[in-house]
């Protein structure tokens, strides 16, 4: 029987968010995968999104605004035995985090960053994200936004991420399938799932999103980067959503890292027998024996 | 025969000195003798001035360097302006005489200050300012002895004989130099033949063209001056030594500890200790991860910590200050993980490449909100090797970060050590989950038993949060855990024996006492035995949990106190005032980011304990 990922704790989004559509489909892909509660790692950053953890029967990370990645980064590294999961704004990601965004790109680690893409700052009452185009004007707007929007899948494209998607918060079978394509590739993989902000943005609504998403068919995600950003590109009154690229030959970082790691990640090494270090005496000497003087008295 | 050789080997940056220093130090260590380098040097890649000032001893490993030197070494002419005033009486001056017409106008990279000082200066003592009146001057005045080679035609004989070019010939200045100290000092060949062979390990050619050029010119110079300075044998029991700078024996120390991960960004003086980490990783594996800024090494270390990994990052000033809201994290939510700090002099960029203890208070109370820290501070490369392995054990016992704070000065100063008693090293990892139902990563208290990712599930969050790491903002339970987290602090401090977070050198019942911490260690220790009064010193190693009983046990038996810190305002007299309500009303400070000399410091101590000032400020060293 598929086993419920939920917890007790009272879920205190807004009625209507987004985000019960997210965790919901999250529930279902961990229920589909098997994912076991202790080896999976859930790590958010701050916001809406930041609270995602705590709704959900695997281990929690809530971290720093923007500081998701890193950490999940350095848990990943230590431990490759476990699986780890981002869910971030995208105000966290693009915005306060975005230079980290890069970083896991070029790294290829096996980590999965789902981005909670509602172009808002919600919990701060809805300042502009770096997802909200410019002269857009959502309802707790002084005036229409002067900055332009950031295009996060081809900025993870050129970054180094090695499997990008896109769905929708209130598509939860697709949003599912795109979630389980993220966890099962090694490697950096980046979910944009668009959400509808029920409380500060009037302008991307459910009806928004549905009126212009158009899911790929027939599109085999093993392209060339270029034929990827073209069609990318080509978007214009239609949003595309499915797996749009996948890389399985780019070397992903543990693959990267020396014969040792792979055996033994860090997590795993011992480093006391009975209290006493590892590294002995005569083992610390033929270790750092470049350093060591015998003087000639 | 001489039992103390002090002297400084300066050149451009990038020019060779390294490798001199390399090959020396490694031949004086071999040789039997106690060495201790600091190194001096812009933040610069190539051309500004840079040097090293080392005591060399065959009674003991030194602890501290004179302002005055027995010999001065010269790649350029840069090096003769800039130290000719540190010769002493009867000393020696090695320098290339095809520079004896050079005035300091021709050198570009003299900085304006120090140019306008020397016009002043010889202005004073009547000298006309080109290298030969320099020289001049020193013989009359000060019976100095110049030992002039003349560096082009030394190495036009190298050329001719290896049939190199000459720019490929210039490469080797750094060992005239090597020769010219092995004559005067009558090194023994064979320990400067294992320094070269260990520093081109693999590049045979180039070894036997160095030892040819160092034969050469010791021949020359022995002929010429004899070996004036020719040392005893060191007397140690040791068989065995290492010769380290503070970078490496804190990566050393780290290692032994079991570190698994290590985060950084690059940043002087804190880098090489993670590339030495990263180049010993060996069958330990230890991952080094150069991070994309330090907001990312701080918190992917936490995040490693939190699987069971040992995990460390090392940094300076600009980048421990990025990583505060990380500290704040790792407080709130229990990591053991370890900072290794490195100070140097700011604010901001400040002196990036020179020492300094001015960040005290940072180490102790960076971070919005309060939560437990233990800040250990390190002396010497013994404390800091002692200091790397405790600080894991404090922050896993604790569960809990700690700093480790060092210094520029300690970072790059080479010292040869008595190997590490590593026998009497333990590992402990605290209290840790042994298994059951229903796991909750903040049960109880002060310490809860700790689980790895991977093992249970379990939340963390910066929240403030419930036993099972859940937020809440419930008054009564934000007091249950805001005190759970305090009270870990209180437990370190009644656990943590004060003897080893302060420590007293000096005679019992001293009439005065000198307080410092970090690098003024041992120069603090060799002053007050110069000086006449009955004084002592007390060293702080621990500043989280403070010592307050045993530091205040000894500032009230005091007649006068004197506080001694490379900082502005001697920090750690604002620290004991805070912590025991003591005011410490004289001070011995340096903020130029060169290290105190001893004689310098017993000068200061001198003034201020006569009472005729109670603030000295140091200056001494270009």
């Amino acid at each position: 029987m598929a086993r419920e990922y939920g917890t007790e704790n009272w879920i205190e989004w807004c009625p209507g968010c987004g985000n019960f559509g997210i965790v919901s489909s999250l529930y279902r892909a961990f229920s589909e995968l098997e994912m076991e509660p202790e080896k999976t790692v859930l790590v958010s950053g701050i916001g809406c999104s930041g609270k995602m953890p705590h709704y959900v029967d695997v281990s929690g990370v809530h971290t720093l605004h923007g500081r998701a990645i890193p950490f999940a980064s350095g848990v990943k590294m230590a431990n490759p035995d476990l699986d780890v999961i981002v869910n971030g704004g995208d105000g966290d990601l693009l915005g306060i985090g975005a230079g980290h965004f890069v970083a896991l790109g070029r790294r290829n680690l096996d980590v999965l960053v789902m981005m909670h893409d509602n172009r808002v700052y919600g919990l701060t009452k809805g300042q502009a994200s770096p997802t909200l185009p410019r002269e857009t004007q959502t309802k707790a707007l002084d005036s229409p936004n002067i900055q332009d929007a950031l295009e996060p899948l081809p900025l993870a494209l050129i970054s180094g991420y090695t499997h990008l998607s896109r769905s929708f918060a209130m598509d939860s079978d697709h949003l599912k399938e795109m979630i389980k394509k993220g966890i099962e590739h090694d490697g950096a993989a980046f979910l944009d799932v668009l959400q509808p902000c029920v409380t500060y943005n009037d302008i991307h609504t459910s009806e928004y999103f549905k009126e212009r998403i158009e899911k790929l068919n027939d599109w085999d995600p093993e392209k060339d980067k270029n034929e990827v950003y073209e069609k990318l590109d080509r978007e214009t009154d239609k949003i595309l959503t499915g797996e749009i690229y996948k890389d399985t030959d780019k070397p992903s970082f543990s693959e990267r890292l020396s014969e040792g790691y792979k055996e033994k990640s860090p997590s795993q090494r011992p480093i006391e027998e009975d209290g006493a270090p590892i590294l002995d005496k005569e083992k610390f000497v033929s270790k750092f024996e470049e350093f060591v003087v015998e003087p000639e008295l | 025969m001489n039992d103390e050789i002090d002297m400084i080997l300066g050149g451009a940056q990038g020019a060779g000195l390294e490798t001199t220093v390399q090959i020396l130090s490694s031949a004086f260590a071999s040789s039997g003798l106690g060495i201790l380098a600091d190194r001096e040097y812009y933040s610069n890649i190539k051309g500004r001035h840079s040097y090293v000032h080392a005591k060399v001893s065959s009674t003991e490993i030194p602890r501290s360097l004179e302002s005055s030197i027995d010999i001065l070494g010269c790649m350029d002419a840069e090096t003769v302006f800039t130290h000719f005033e540190d010769v002493r009486e009867e000393g020696y001056i090695i320098y290339d005489s095809s520079v004896d017409d050079k005035t300091q106008d021709e050198i570009k990279s003299l900085e304006d200050p120090l140019r306008e000082r020397l016009e002043d200066r010889f202005d004073e003592l009547g000298v006309e300012g080109t290298v030969s009146s320099i020289l001049d001057h020193l013989e009359e005045e000060k019976d100095v002895e110049a030992v002039e080679l003349d560096f082009p035609s030394i190495l036009k004989e190298l050329q001719e004989k290896y049939e190199m070019s000459s720019s490929q010939a210039s490469r080797y200045v750094s060992s005239i130099l090597i020769g010219a100290v092995s004559g005067l000092m009558d090194l023994e060949k064979n320990s400067i033949e294992k320094g070269i062979e260990k520093k081109f390990e693999g590049k045979e050619k180039i070894a036997e063209q160095n030892m040819f050029l160092v034969g050469d010119v010791t021949d020359m110079v022995k002929e010429e001056h004899g070996s004036p300075l020719k040392m005893e044998k060191l007397g140690l029991d040791e068989d065995q030594l290492l010769m380290v700078n503070g970078n490496e024996i804190t990566g050393m120390g780290k290692m032994t500890a079991g570190l698994g991960f290590q985060s950084y960004y690059p940043i002087t003086p804190a880098a090489d200790e993670s590339l030495f980490i990263e180049k010993h990783a060996g069958e330990e594996n230890v991952l080094v991860v150069q991070t994309e800024d330090e907001l990312a090494a701080v918190t992917s270390c936490i995040g490693a910590a939190l699987t069971g990994t040992r995990s460390a990052t090392a940094t300076s000033g600009p980048g421990f200050d990025l990583m505060t809201e990380g500290l704040g994290w790792a407080g709130i939510n229990e990591v053991p993980m370890v900072i290794t700090y490195y100070q140097r002099g700011g604010p901001s960029t400040g002196l990036p490449t020179r020492g300094s203890q001015d960040d005290l208070m940072t180490a102790l109370q960076s971070s919005h909100g309060s939560s437990p820290r233990i800040v250990l501070a390190s002396g010497d490369h013994h404390e800091a090797f002692r200091d790397a392995v405790k600080a894991f054990n404090l922050a896993e016992k604790y569960q809990t970060p700690v700093i480790h704070l060092l210094d520029k000065f300690l970072a790059n100063m080479v010292r040869t050590v008595p190997l590490p008693e590593i026998e009497s090293l333990t590992i402990e990892r605290g209290e840790l989950w042994e298994g059951g139902e229903d796991y909750r990563r903040f049960e109880d208290g002060p310490i809860s038993e700790r689980a790895f990712l991977g093992e249970e599930v379990m939340w963390y969050t910066g929240s403030e949060h419930t036993e099972s790491g859940n937020v809440i903002e419930d008054p009564e339970k934000r007091l249950k855990m805001k005190e759970k987290r305090m009270n870990k602090l209180d437990l370190a401090d009644k656990e943590m024996d004060e003897d080893e977070r302060a420590i007293y050198f000096g005679p019992e019942d001293p009439e005065h006492l000198l307080l410092g911490w970090g690098s003024v260690k041992e120069v603090a220790i060799d002053s007050i035995e110069s000086l006449e009064e009955k004084i002592g010193y007390l060293h702080l190693r621990t500043f989280s949990p403070f010592p307050e009983e045993k530091v205040l046990s000894y500032l009230k038996k005091a007649d006068k106190v004197v506080a001694v810190e490379h900082s502005y305002s001697a920090r750690v007299s604002e620290v004991v005032s805070l912590k025991t309500g003591f005011e410490i009303e004289n001070e011995v400070v340096k903020y130029t980011g060169r290290p105190i000399y001893r004689d310098e410091l017993v000068r200061s101590m001198k003034d201020v304990l006569s009472g005729r000032v109670s603030r000295e400020v140091l200056k001494h060293g270009p």
